[in-house]
């Protein structure tokens, strides 16, 4: 059997235990919530830390609540408790689907939606086992120093590939943090950076307790797409989260779509809601304006040979999973996969 | 045909079977269901040692010196082993040995083993691994198959006659090139068959104890996660110098093996050795990685297929040339490349015939035997082909299927003898049962339907070693108390061959299955039996299995007979009880029978065997897929096209298959269902390849995705029996046919939806969409 | 090194592993429990499938010192605990599989039956893409699934038919 390396768990039961055993040695001690990841990961000796904290005993980062108009879910709330949640399906319908079709049902039940958020990037030159990547001479993003997705590339290009990204960019979803010294809030566009290696801008010791959807003025609605081989399991190859903005005539006030597992982070479509805006859902011109915003992100969207399968075929993809979200969203319907 | 191995096919008491032909759950079932059986990995023996593996980072390379000195001294460490520790060369077929449990001098795929290491538990064994210091001189790689066809230098099998070529085979019967020539339409492309790998879910695992016994080499047992018992343990006393008398092998629950446990493995020989040098029992348990590089899967084949007929409908011939990539050692290779041409001859008759197939080394995990060995690349060609003569002479794809039937009782025009032949019950199930005939052509845009037939052997009259000795032999012990075991070399590997030997020995015995017990797949208590390929267990474990029963039946009636004093005739045995057929009245158990025939003929055993009548071609590899029954399968697929995504959905498959007779039809839809997922998953999904650095471009379950029950199409069973003269009671099998033709049907069936013929596997979106641009564009041409 | 207490199919079990060990690892090799099956290494097949709490979560990628405090239910644990709820026999979607054909090489069952399970704990009569759907996470290479889905269709009919009689 693969195994995991040495290490020793604790266990807290408060943020603030929490927070102080993450502030001990840098490096050394890295935070686990479901596992789902990071054991994989762990087991591939990707990361091979001396401590691991676990948040499963942290009861104050789990459950989803509404507080002043905002949705709110605790860091540690299982990915199919947000899937299945009244509140989430009909806040955040985007982010339900999203959280219903990461990996497969155990995997549902154990990840996290913090953890899914948290997420290290992937990559088909990466996400193997020591003896792997060993033979392969490494890579940039690991124990290596090339780049085996662009020839000489200096820059890691692993894949966000955390399906619940994009859906809760699209609700402008902001994330708290703790570390010792207190509590900090952040715009989820504001945690990324484009590096592959780690691509978040709060260094892993801190503590992401929970992630907040503002209450919105509007009537939106959302669709998640998630294009993958099979109808469960998978790791996207290409995932775009659409929210769209309506007025009571159902004329499109607003629109954003965010893609992710092309690049290090989830992206934002530039002007995507330009296409849509003004229109009437179901109109010809809403017709028009969902081919428009497709070939936009067509443009917009370079896939590159990071995750398995065809580059050249995920790109195809995008204005197609573009077009069938937004059309999903449009009915109230989605997710948009293959099965 | 020895009269021994003829049992005829009618029940044996009176005009109805009363165990076969019905639903019976497995004998080993409820063992599994309640997580009591025993897998390899499930035993742990007092005081035993893990071993770990260390393996190539080069794809191609020479060893120039190995130093274990640091390993060794790494505390916890109890022995570590070399190529040295084993020099003898093994392979299965042997003709050709060229595979060393440990590499001696060479290495030549990423992943060849290189040492092994025995210590108190796995972390210590890793952290040895990782302390060996190996030198190495790396040597130019071949993953291209063509130029393992043209370069020889460096030979990956030095010493080699032919360079980098594994196989030659080059075989024609009749004329083909007049034969084509006189056609009214002749097609001719080239396809791909990708490779692709078994991945039962059961990693691969051995367990070796060595004891002291009092003779001067003591005695080795071996618990393997093997398919075949009998050729590990040959291979063993090869490798390790020991008489096969001092080894044991033993084969506990098997989680699933698709021919990728057929090979003797380098982990059972360094157990064993392990075992030996250390007097401790160690385990070896493979990560999922680790059988990614085992693999024997299937082999990649380019093919060029070249095939005529006549405008009225008749085929005269086809023309085959194939190039197979092996990998990096010859497994089974020798046989893959006559079943690449040998196994096409039916059920359309091809009435001139030629295949050229060559077999090359590459430096990839090695292929070998995966369900359908063989067979299943050409026979994707090869229909695809008779669909498109179809088209072009616009006869219906059925009909022209049954237009070139072969017929039954005949000879294919390779010589081999074909018996029973359901053929033409299989078209006109699936054909009905699919509502072909209302449907096709008729569906929405992007959906449509395809059809498929082909062929495969029960067991091959090939027993891969020389020898006259039986291909299968049973063991049967009754005793006073009323219980059955039946001893049996047969390795169950999940296909229910336990539960088939036990349903036809209750059959002929007269007793409840639930009283028959089945010890199998152990050297040292069960007779020789060649083991779980070629889907060779229920027709000739099944006739091995009669043939002992009805000895001792002979017995009990006899004396039942005797006791009652009437003719032997007058009697009837079933579910556990013997009737007097002329007195309602007159009954006593079996356990009463077997009291009476024990006290008359002492302890009660009998034995029982198989072996093959004389078959095959007369040419050199004439017997190289004879087999003494084929089955036969017909499949229809309907697709969905996605025209937007290129994504093919299979929604639902009908699949006819003559097995002879259904000894248990739950297990032979069984059979069927999983053949059709199998195929359906190498057409649409799964690939196993290396990628541009000569590593396994996904060694896992996460990156060789193989469907979920999302993934799989809704499969119609549809079991024909055509009752064969030869099969226990005219089985035949069912566990590799039912595969081969879904993967043409599915390719046919996506011509009907959107008119694109994908010759190439597997037919990923990406595949879809280029050759619908392709199409269209030609289109425009046209119009143009 | 630590001892942990584990409760298992309805026992309180004590047994000391290192903190690296996954659940998988102590019910296999420290507890004999073998039942559970271990197929990929690493959360892909679904062959380890425990319930903790009558969900069903990998053993493979869950950490036995943090599966302290949980009610775990292993393949072992489905028939005892049948009996001890007053049925006879296996559980009735063991019993289901075995009648159905869907235990072929059988190794990828306990995962798939516990899989079964759970669902039928949780939902009454559901539907066919249901089924499918909560199944997703454990791979057979053996079925094909037909049998499978019709095992578990097997159960629920008996039940409701139970119910309704």
């Amino acid at each position: 059997m693969l195994r995991l390396p040495k290490f020793e768990v604790e266990k807290p039961t408060t943020v603030d235990e929490t927070v102080a055993l993450l502030s001990e040695k840098t490096g050394d001690v890295m935070i686990i919530a479901g596992g789902t990841d990071l054991m994989p990961n762990m087991k591939h000796e990707l990361f091979t830390p001396k401590k691991l904290v676990s948040l499963a005993g942290v009861s104050a980062l789990f459950g989803i609540r509404e507080e002043a108009g905002a949705l709110v879910i605790g860091a540690m709330t299982p990915l199919d408790q947000v899937a299945n949640h009244p509140l989430v399906a009909e806040r955040a319908p985007a982010l339900a689907q999203a959280a219903g079709l990461v990996a497969g049902p155990q995997l549902r039940r154990m990840g996290t939606l913090g953890g899914n958020v948290m997420l290290d990037t992937r990559c088909q030159w990466y996400n193997q086992t020591y003896f792997w990547r060993k033979s392969l001479g490494f890579c940039l993003k690991k124990d290596g120093s090339a780049c085996h997705v662009i020839e000489g590339g200096s820059k890691c290009v692993a894949a966000a590939s955390n399906d619940t990204a994009p859906a809760l960019m699209s609700l402008d979803a902001k994330l708290t943090f703790a570390n010792a010294d207190g509590q900090r809030e952040l715009l989820l566009d504001d945690l990324w950076k484009s590096d592959g290696i780690f691509n978040k801008k709060v260094p892993p010791s801190d503590l992401l307790t929970e992630i907040r959807l503002p209450q919105r003025e509007v009537k939106h609605l959302g669709a998640y797409g998630k294009l993958r081989d099979r109808g469960s399991i998978d790791f996207p190859l290409f995932g775009v989260a659409v929210r769209i903005d309506i007025d009571a005539n159902d004329v499109v006030v607003d629109a954003e779509a965010v893609s992710v597992a092309l690049q290090a982070r989830p992206t934002r479509i530039r002007k995507f809601g330009e296409s849509l805006v003004g229109t009437t859902l179901g109109s010809p011109e809403f017709e028009k304006g969902v081919q428009a915003a497709a070939s936009l992100g067509h443009k917009q969207c370079r896939p590159m040979p990071n995750v398995p399968g065809d580059h050249e075929y995920r790109h195809a993809m995008v204005p197609v999973y573009l077009k069938r979200t937004i059309l999903a969203a449009a009915a109230g319907a989605g997710p948009v996969h293959a099965v | 045909m020895s009269a021994r191995d003829n049992h005829g096919t009618a029940p044996p008491w009176g005009d109805e079977f009363q165990v076969i032909g019905k639903r019976h759950r497995k004998v080993d079932g409820l063992a599994k269901a309640t997580g009591q059986a025993v897998y390899t990995d499930d035993i742990a023996l007092p005081g035993m040692l893990h071993a770990k593996t260390l393996r190539s980072p080069h794809a191609h390379a020479r060893i120039l010196s190995i130093d274990t000195t640091r390993a060794e001294a790494l505390p916890g460490v109890h022995a570590v082993i070399t190529g040295a520790s084993m020099p003898i060369k093994y392979g299965v077929i042997p003709w050709t040995p060229d595979e060393n449990a440990l590499a001696t001098d060479r290495v030549r795929f990423i992943g060849d083993e290189v040492a092994a290491v025995a210590a108190v538990d796995e972390d210590t064994a890793n952290a040895a691994i990782e302390l060996i210091d190996v030198e190495y001189e790396p040597l130019y790689s071949y993953t291209d198959p063509n130029e393992s066809l043209e370069r020889h230098d460096p030979a990956i099998h030095e010493g080699n006659k032919h360079g980098n070529v594994s196989k030659h085979v080059e075989l024609e019967f009749g004329d083909v090139e007049g034969a084509l020539d006189g056609a009214d339409v002749v097609v001719e492309n080239d396809f791909f068959f990708h490779g692709s790998t078994h991945t039962a879910i059961e990693p691969h695992c051995a367990v070796a104890q060595w004891s002291q016994d009092t003779s001067a080499e003591g005695l080795l047992t071996v618990w393997s996660s093997t398919q075949i018992s009998h050729y590990v343990h040959r291979a063993l006393a090869r490798v390790l110098e020991l008489p096969e008398t001092r080894i044991r092998v033993i084969q506990p629950n098997l989680g699933g093996a698709f021919g990728g446990k057929s090979d003797p493995f380098s982990l059972e020989f360094c157990v064993a050795k392990l075992s030996m040098l250390t007097g401790r029992p160690v385990k070896m348990l493979w990560t999922r990685e680790e059988i990614f590089y085992a693999h024997r899967g299937r082999h990649p084949m380019h093919m060029h297929y070249r095939s005529g007929a006549t405008s009225d409908g008749k085929l005269v011939g086809s023309d085959a040339k194939i190039l197979i990539d092996g990998g990096s050692y010859s497994s089974f290779g020798l046989v893959t490349t006559y079943y690449s041409g040998q196994l096409l001859t039916g059920p359309v008759d091809i009435p001139n015939y030629r295949f050229n197939s060559t077999r090359v080394f590459t430096n990839k995990p090695p292929c070998g035997p995966k369900r359908g060995h063989g067979s299943v690349q050409p026979r994707f060609a090869f229909e695809i082909q008779l669909d498109e003569l179809a088209c072009a002479l616009d006869i219906d794809p059925i009909d022209f299927r049954r237009k070139n039937w072969q017929g039954e009782h005949t000879k294919t025009v390779n010589g081999q003898r074909i018996t029973s032949n359901g053929f033409m019950t299989c078209l006109d199930e699936a054909e009905r049962e699919s509502q072909w005939k209302e449907r096709r052509g008729k569906l929405a845009d992007g959906r449509g339907l395809g059809v498929a037939g082909s062929m495969y052997i029960s067991g091959t009259n090939y027993p891969i070693y020389p020898n006259d000795m039986p291909q299968a032999g049973i063991q049967i012990k009754v005793d006073r108390s009323g219980l059955v075991t039946i001893f049996t070399g047969g390795n169950d590997i999940g296909q229910g061959s336990n539960s088939v030997v036990a349903y036809l020995v209750a059959e002929e015995l007269g007793v409840e299955v639930a009283d028959v017990r089945v010890v199998a797949a152990d050297t040292d208590l069960c007779p020789v039996d060649l083991g779980a390929y070629s889907s060779r267990v229920t027709f000739m474990v099944g006739n091995a299995a009669i043939d002992a029963a009805r000895k001792l039946r002979k017995q009990v009636v006899e004396s039942v007979a005797k006791h009652w004093e009437i003719a032997e005739a007058g009697i009837r045995m079933g579910g556990g009880v013997v009737l007097d057929l002329a007195d309602a009245e007159r009954t006593m158990g079996v356990r009463e029978a077997f009291q009476l025939a024990e006290a008359d003929h002492d302890t009660l055993g009998s034995t029982g065997s198989y072996n093959t009548p004389e078959l095959g071609g007369d040419y050199r590899g004439g017997t190289i897929g004879a087999s003494p029954a084929y089955s036969f399968t017909a499949h229809v697929a309907e697709v969905t096209v996605d025209r937007e995504t290129g994504r093919i959905t299979c929604d639902e498959v009908w699949v006819a298959h003559d097995c002879g007779r259904a000894l248990n039809p739950m297990l032979v839809a069984g059979q069927m269902e999983g053949s059709v997922y199998m195929g359906v998953a190498e057409a649409l999904l799964e690939e196993h390849d290396v990628n541009r650095f000569g590593l396994h471009s996904g060694p896992s379950l996460l990156d060789y995705r193989i469907p979920t029950t999302l993934d799989t199409p809704k499969i119609n069973s549809l079991i024909v029996e055509s009752v064969d003269p030869e099969g226990p009671y005219g089985a035949k099998e069912a566990g590799e046919g039912p595969l081969h033709s879904v993967i043409p049907a599915i390719s046919n069936a996506v011509y009907d939806a959107v008119g694109i013929r994908l010759r190439h596997l597997p037919f990923t979106p990406a595949k879809v969409l280029r050759a619908l641009a392709e199409l269209e564009s030609d289109q425009t041409v046209e119009q143009s | 090194m630590r001892v942990l207490e584990l409760k298992i199919n309805g026992d309180r079990v004590e047994v000391a592993a290192p903190d690296h060990w996954t659940l998988l690892e102590v019910l296999r090799y420290r507890l004999g429990l073998t039942g559970s099956k271990q197929g990929c290494d690493k959360g892909d097949c679904g062959a380890c499938t425990v319930l903790v709490d009558g969900k069903p979560e990998l053993s493979c990628l869950k950490l036995a010192a943090l599966s302290e405090g949980a009610e775990i239910t292993t393949i072992e644990g489905l028939l005892p605990l049948h009996l001890q709820a007053g049925g006879t026999g296996p559980d009735p979607v063991q019993d289901a599989f075995d009648r159905c054909g869907a235990l072929q090489c059988g190794f990828c069952q306990p995962g798939m039956m516990l899989s079964a399970r759970a669902l039928l704990n949780e939902c009454h009569s559901p539907s066919q893409a249901e089924i499918k759907k909560a199944l997703s996470g454990n791979l057979c290479r053996c079925t094909g699934y037909t049998q499978i889905i019709e095992a578990v269709e097997l159960a629920i009919a008996e039940r409701v038919g139970a119910k309704n009689s």
